[in-house]
């Protein structure tokens, strides 16, 4: 059972690492949404074993609801604002990709670096845990900031939280529901707004390139 | 000396004729997916079976390199072939390092490829050759990376070895460093066989073809063992991600010898039809990538392997 879940939460991070790794905005999109996927089994399992031996149902409706927001309508919601944005196939990296992804490998090594500092050797399971959530959460980060056009900024940011999710999720078996429910809300309206913002960004300044907002500054 | 010979004679039996084999089951799915009947599942074997009967033309310019390549390419290739054995109830040849041996030897065979691909001096075949060296520099620090990472895991230094250390255990992929170091081979397996997001095998269009281009100008005979080297490549790696990932024969416990034989060459035959279909499904999905687009797949594989790597060596598992 632990096995599957440190290889669950190993494919979250490989899934993170096939992001960086891509080029075209719709396979960002359809990245994400496989991570989300992954995101919705491994609430799935822990929410079950929570279930069966306490009874409680909190953690499956969490994962009822990442797998209605996060793989249906988020990617949904982006993927129709790629399609009214005028779609131009472009270099959309700031380093070429290669490095891209090198870069990530490092970043793993710094939380492996610093995890073991912070938790002794030999703590079982928590260590593989924390290390891939919470690589997964510097990758979004780098992601975010790797990236020129504003989609791929809101993909960083998707894959950041559901890192964050990720660690709450392995390490603390998920937080109270209140807070999730406020984090989702939190969230989807954050995905909105930006959502909206691209649209307009892209009626002022014809791309959604953001190097363009540096024009006409003032 | 007498289970030795056996197991040579085993060994070199399955992976000739299943090699060619597995074109055909790719082409199949691929037919299907396209809603087409396709060729025939034996296709391959009638095509060398043809070739084998043909005329061989050589290039006036060409010297004797062009000439030895497809029996050296070939002869390399089903060596190396001899070290990853198809199943682990014979005793194989086998010493301390060997996956090393196995990886120089393809790198031998490869070289050959190149050097013929160079030597008859058409435009296409330098072009193959510049490319393949290519691919070849990005794909093989990942694969031997990957393969140490094993071996460390496994505590052993050959290729029989780590697969009798994966036996004893369960079906390893689940396990976190394993499903690492499977994806990392997964990719180098589809660089190395020349399928689709790396190279396209089934066109010859100039500006795609890197694995044809080489052998262009190989006819008849020569083209006949290139190709059969080429199949058995690929078998070579699919072999050891069957049996180093998916070990069935822990599963199951017989007294008699000659019967756990049977069952674990027909459990290898289904482990080789499951990863010939993932890798038929990723030619399904995925278009070739542009050559420059390559070194994302290289740094990607590396990384899963590099990876596998420092998690065994922090984790201790």
């Amino acid at each position: 059972m632990e096995y599957y879940l440190d290889s669950l939460s190993l494919l979250i991070l490989i899934s993170s690492f096939v992001l960086v790794a891509n080029k075209r905005i719709n396979s960002y999109i359809r990245t994400f949404r496989l991570q989300s996927f992954l995101l919705v089994i491994l609430a799935g399992v822990i929410g079950m074993e929570n279930f069966f031996s306490e009874g409680s149902l909190e953690i499956i409706v969490i994962a009822l609801l990442i797998l209605v927001l996060k793989v249906f309508y988020i990617p949904r919601l982006l993927q129709n604002t790629v399609n009214k944005v005028e779609y131009k196939v472009e270099k959309d990296f700031f380093l070429n990709i290669p490095i891209g992804v090198l870069i990530c490998c490092a970043l793993v090594m710094l939380v492996y670096y610093s995890v073991s500092s912070v938790i002794p050797a030999d703590t079982g399971h928590t260590r593989i845990y924390l290390v891939n959530s919470i690589s997964v959460v510097l990758i979004g980060m780098f992601f975010m900031i790797s990236r020129k056009k504003a989609i791929g900024q809101i993909i960083g940011f998707l894959v950041l939280e559901n890192g964050i999710f990720t660690t709450a999720m392995l390490t603390a078996n998920g937080m109270p529901i209140i807070i999730e429910l406020g984090m989702f809300i939190d969230l989807l309206t954050a995905v909105m707004i930006m959502g909206g913002l691209v649209f307009k960004i892209n009626e002022n300044f014809e791309s959604i390139d953001i190097n363009k907002l540096r024009n006409l500054r003032g | 000396m007498a289970n030795s010979v056996f197991y040579i004679i085993v060994q070199i039996l399955v992976m000739v004729l299943l090699s060619p084999l597995i074109k055909g089951i790719i082409g199949k799915i691929k037919a299907l997916s396209q809603k087409r009947q396709g060729p025939p599942l034996l296709q391959m074997y009638y095509d060398l079976y043809k070739l084998m009967k043909k005329d061989t033309v050589v290039s006036d310019t060409a010297s004797w390199i062009f000439r030895i390549t497809p029996y050296l390419t070939f002869t390399a290739t089903l060596t190396a072939s001899l070290f990853i054995p198809v199943t682990i109830y014979l005793a194989p040849l086998s010493f301390f390092g060997d996956i090393i041996m196995v990886i120089y030897l393809l790198a031998l065979s490869r070289f050959f490829m190149t050097l013929a691909g160079l030597d008859t001096g058409s435009t296409f075949g330098g072009m193959g050759s510049s490319r393949e060296m290519m691919i070849s520099s990005l794909l093989e620090p990942a694969l031997l990376v990957a393969v140490i990472t094993v071996g460390l895991i496994t505590g052993s230094g050959s290729v029989h070895g780590m697969m009798q250390a994966a036996a004893a255990d369960s079906i390893t992929v689940f396990q976190p460093s394993y499903l690492l170091t499977f994806m990392a081979i997964f990719i180098i397996l589809i660089g190395e066989a020349c399928r689709t997001p790396v190279d396209d095998p089934s066109t010859h269009l100039e500006l795609t073809m890197v694995h044809e281009a080489m052998l262009l100008e190989y006819s008849g005979r020569y083209l006949a063992l290139m190709e059969l080297g080429a199949a058995v490549k690929e078998l070579i790696f699919i072999t050891l991600l069957a049996n180093l990932y998916i070990p069935l024969e822990g599963l199951i416990e017989i007294a008699s010898p000659a019967l756990a034989l049977a069952v674990s060459l027909v459990f290898y035959l289904l482990k080789v039809l499951v990863i010939t279909v993932f890798i038929g499904l990723a030619e399904v999905f995925t278009v070739k990538l542009r050559l420059f687009s390559l070194p994302n797949l290289g740094a990607l594989s590396f990384t899963l392997a590099f990876l596998g790597f420092v998690q065994h060596f922090m984790l201790g598992r």
